[in-house]
């Protein structure tokens, strides 16, 4: 008797337990819900971009393709989808399970595959999809091969690919088994990790063909697969079932991504208006800014993609190989205007080479200006008053009137100038030519390929690196003591110490006045009516994440 | 020389009603050219027209006083971050626009995007008149250079052109055969092309790198491209008709009667022929001068003709064309220029016209070829 009411009490003290669980549950659950309903998944999200080059991960090299393949696709180590403490742009594992062991003479690295990952056709990923994956970018004429040639046997490969691909890179050891996929290299790159979260590493699986395959829905390992790409029309994302999400990989929110191409800034910019997409990164026309951020201000966000726009001066023209005549240009520029002019204001003011969202940023303000005057005085004491320098540019807009404004200033300094606007397509191919004459001054611009140093400085202000042809070190600065300190720092993993070091070199750039930066651009991002704002995620590399957003 | 007008019935044409109404004693013993200008010297409209041209030219011609003494700036210096006195009140050029720093720390634009400064009236002691440009330039004066280098363009493709097409149609008239039939082909060559395609494609190529062959060189962004370019796509407009007309007279007695004095074939072009088609060539000059224009404005507008920065009426257009909502004095003020200066030589071009043939019914018009019309 007494055994069964102790019974009877414990099954009373635990239906009471239970109960007053399940209304918390449920009070949870409520919680929850009401959430849910102000933050719903997008069915379909649907986008419009002005173009795509390629969706084949070791084809594509603009920045329109990879927002969509940051979205779509993993690779070894990758930038987190939703980092607050570092803004998205620390590398963290991706297809690996952790960050990898690092050799201590830094020319190993170690990866461990996650277990259990399979393509979007069900098949799995092996480890030695990885060493296929590179391999392919020679074959391929990648434009992405110029990143990985520190692996060890990636010049031997690249040589016998001129004939025909055959035997591996012997740096790049897979093991199935293990699933670990291991880089040894012949330096130490302290960007190595950084160029191994390019999409030219996004996985394939191995046979599959060298040939461009953006229309051929190749198989995925990201969140998701995209398919049914008609060039110059759009494609769509839909979701991989095999995706297995991490902490920094998370599971997509929008179910289904329809991407559609229009190249008309200002059609792509009414279909937004007109409900009939939720987001379009299209250049607004200048005519509709106005009006677009008094009445949809709030659907506005500017993201700012790591860039730098500036006006290269050629250290060994007859008028820019002298020091002050460059100085003179740093001094007469007026950024600001500039800026508001060419870009509606959209953008931040710059005398320096990195952009601000970097870890190695530190501000400078080494010629204060504008200061005609000054600019003046230092084309006379150059000696190069009067004389005629040319200014290039490229045929589109934004150049064209950078170009514009850039002559006039050099006109009120006492240069007389010459426009050269060069087409698109052949613009970069002909100021990096050393055989192209009068190339004194002109605009570029340059957009991050990833987040470190290197990929400015030794790409571009390296006067190692100078080519005859194809030479992206368009103002020719051949400083042996910034060319030392890059060399030295590209073998070194990021730190404080090196950061601070990074931040030496721009000084010393901008000491020599081989630039003359004048922006680090904003861009817009223009979201529709059902987007649900404060989900908006924008990415500091890929602009808009793709893959956070949700609807209201 | 002068056929009777068998053909001459009345109309509502000022011209034909003033030639009608003269007598047969009062035209005796003057000169084709005399009656001419009697003619054209009643014809009010017209000479109100050449007014009005002329006021452009002038005006246009008075660019760089204009720039130096009323405006104080150059057809391409920048004023960006200028403050201008207006009516007492200062003004930016280029005002508004940028962003700020949002709630959450996100970058947000500010509203109402960029403003540029707009005309002045005289209420800036004359700068910026007819207000700026998205590069802070003074619209009035890139007006006034525009006008310089729209019209050399006109009137020197228009030049070229006629020379050339005069010459090679007293060729092919004169000597016939295999001459005619060589200038024949190359004016159907070249009309077999739409104008504007033909003049695009040209100038496209030869603005990227210039002109560099047979000893001649020139510069990409020199005007003498879109001159060039211009004369050659309407060569047959003035050629063809030439030409015919050339056939026509060289069978008349007075070529053959000064043949058989013995006349070579130089002297019987140029003193026999030549003034008896010149009127024609006249009248052709003046009105292709308008079409030149016309087609200059569009090759710019396009990126095929006049380089930025410097000012053309259609390189300004073109400029212009992004803002035409928040700007629209950077569209309509050249284009206003192009209209008037237009319909100026060609109102001047119809009397002139009508004035030295009042039977005659030369028009040149690119737009009916395109339709497939003769002229």
């Amino acid at each position: 008797m007494r055994r069964r009411q102790r019974t009877e009490r414990i099954l009373g003290v635990l239906s009471l337990a239970v109960g007053l669980a399940l209304i918390a549950a449920s009070v949870g659950v409520g919680a929850k819900s009401s959430s849910a309903a102000s933050q719903k998944n997008f069915t379909n999200l649907r986008v419009v971009l002005d173009t795509i080059d390629y969706l084949d991960p070791a084809q594509a090299y603009t920045a329109q393709s990879a927002g969509i393949e940051f979205a779509a696709f993993d690779t070894l180590v990758t930038y987190a989808h939703k980092d607050k403490a570092h803004g998205g742009s620390k590398l963290v594992p991706g297809l690996a399970v952790s960050m990898p062991r690092i050799s201590s003479n830094g020319k190993t690295y170690i990866f461990k595959l996650r277990p259990g990952l399979r393509y979007s056709n069900g098949k799995p990923l092996k480890a030695s999809d990885f060493r296929y994956t590179i391999e392919r970018l020679y074959p391929a004429t990648s434009q992405g091969v110029g990143f990985y040639k520190a692996i060890v046997g990636a010049s031997a490969y690249a040589d016998r690919c001129l004939h025909s691909c055959s035997g591996h890179i012997g740096g790049i050891i897979a093991n199935n088994a293990k699933r670990t996929v291991t880089f040894k290299l012949t330096t130490p790159r302290g960007d190595f990790l950084s160029t191994l979260a390019l999409q030219f590493t996004v996985p394939v699986p191995a046979g599959t063909p060298a040939a461009d395959q953006s229309t051929k829905n190749l198989p995925s390992i990201g969140p998701y697969h995209i398919i049914n790409y008609t060039p110059n029309q759009g494609f769509t994302l839909v979701r991989n079932k095999y995706f297995k999400p991490t902490r920094f990989v998370p599971r997509p929110g929008p179910d289904k991504i329809t991407v559609k191409l229009i190249g008309d800034a200002n059609a792509a910019t009414q279909q937004v208006i007109n409900g009939q997409a939720d987001y379009t990164n299209a250049a607004i026309p200048p005519d509709r800014i106005g009006a677009i951020t008094r009445r949809y201000g709030k659907r506005l966000k500017l993201a700012q993609q790591a860039n730098t726009y500036y006006f290269w001066m050629n250290n060994r023209s007859p008028v820019f190989k002298k020091l002050k005549a460059r100085q003179a240009v740093e001094y007469a520029m007026n950024r600001t205007a500039m800026i508001r002019a060419v870009y509606g204001g959209l953008g931040r003011p710059t005398q320096q080479v990195l952009p601000p969202n970097y870890p190695q940023y530190k501000k400078l303000s080494l010629y204060k200006g504008p200061n005609l005057a000054k600019a003046r005085q230092l084309v006379r004491q150059a000696g190069v008053n009067g004389a005629h320098i040319t200014v290039w540019g490229r045929a589109v807009t934004d150049s064209q009137q950078a170009v514009t404004l850039m002559a006039s200033t050099l006109e009120s300094i006492g240069f007389k100038t010459t426009i050269k606007i060069l087409p698109r397509a052949t613009y970069y191919t002909t100021i990096g030519n050393a055989s192209t004459p009068d190339r004194d001054i002109g605009w570029a611009r340059w957009l991050e390929d990833y987040p470190h140093p290197s990929d400015w400085f030794d790409v571009l202000l390296n006067g190692n690196r100078i080519t005859a042809q194809n030479n992206n070190n368009y103002s020719e600065t051949n400083v042996g003591k910034i060319n030392r300190m890059i060399e030295r720092l590209n073998k070194l993993p990021l730190s404080a110490k090196v950061n601070k070091q990074w931040a030496q070199v721009d000084k010393l750039v901008m000491q020599n006045a081989s630039w003359a930066p004048w922006v680090n651009r904003l861009f817009p991002q223009f979201f529709g009516a059902k987007v649900n704002m404060s989900s908006v995620v924008i990415h500091p590399i890929y602009e808009f994440d793709y893959s956070t957003v949700r609807s209201k | 020389m002068t056929e009777p007008a068998t053909d001459y019935s009345p109309s509502l044409d000022t011209a034909s009603a003033l030639a009608a109404e003269e007598h047969e004693a009062a035209i005796e013993g003057r000169s084709p050219w005399y009656l001419a200008w009697r003619r054209l010297r009643r014809n009010y409209v017209a000479l109100a027209f050449l007014g009005l041209f002329f006021l452009i030219v002038i005006c246009c011609s008075l660019a760089p006083l204009y720039a130096r003494y009323v405006a104080h700036t150059g057809p391409n210096a920048t004023h960006l971050a200028e403050t201008v006195i207006v009516s007492g009140k200062p003004r930016q050029v280029l005002s508004g626009g940028g962003f700020h720093v949002g709630k959450s720390g996100e970058l947000v634009p500010n509203a109402g995007g960029v403003k540029i400064l707009g005309p002045t009236w005289w209420h800036a002691g004359g700068r910026f008149l007819l207000g700026a440009d998205q590069n802070g330039r003074d619209v009035a004066v890139r007006l006034l250079y525009g006008g310089v280098t729209s019209l050399k363009v006109g009137i020197g493709s228009a030049l070229i052109c006629t020379l050339f097409a005069l010459t090679l149609a007293l060729l092919a008239g004169y000597y016939g055969g295999w001459i005619d039939w060589i200038a024949a082909r190359l004016f159907d060559l070249i009309w077999a092309f739409p104008v504007l395609l033909l003049a695009i494609a040209l100038g496209s190529a030869l603005t990227i790198n210039g002109f560099h062959h047979f000893g001649i060189n020139v510069a990409a962004g020199s005007l003498w491209i879109p001159t060039f370019v211009i004369s050659v796509v309407l060569i047959p407009y003035i050629g063809r008709p030439l030409r015919g007309q050339i056939l026509s007279l060289r069978e008349k007695e007075f070529v053959e009667a000064s043949r058989g004095l013995g006349a070579g074939p130089l002297r019987v072009m140029f003193l026999e022929l030549l003034p008896n088609v010149a009127s024609t060539a006249l009248v052709f000059f003046t009105l292709i001068i308008a079409t030149n224009i016309l087609t200059e404005a569009g090759l710019s507008f396009l990126g095929a003709g006049v380089q930025p920065p410097n000012a053309s009426w259609g390189v300004l257009i073109s400029e212009g064309q992004d803002r035409i909502v928040t700007a629209p004095w950077l569209t309509i003020v050249p284009g206003v220029a192009i209209v008037l200066t237009v319909l100026s030589l060609n109102v001047f071009g119809d009397g002139l016209r009508d004035a030295l043939d009042p039977r005659a019914k030369v028009k040149v018009s690119v737009a009916a070829h395109e339709h497939g019309a003769d002229t």
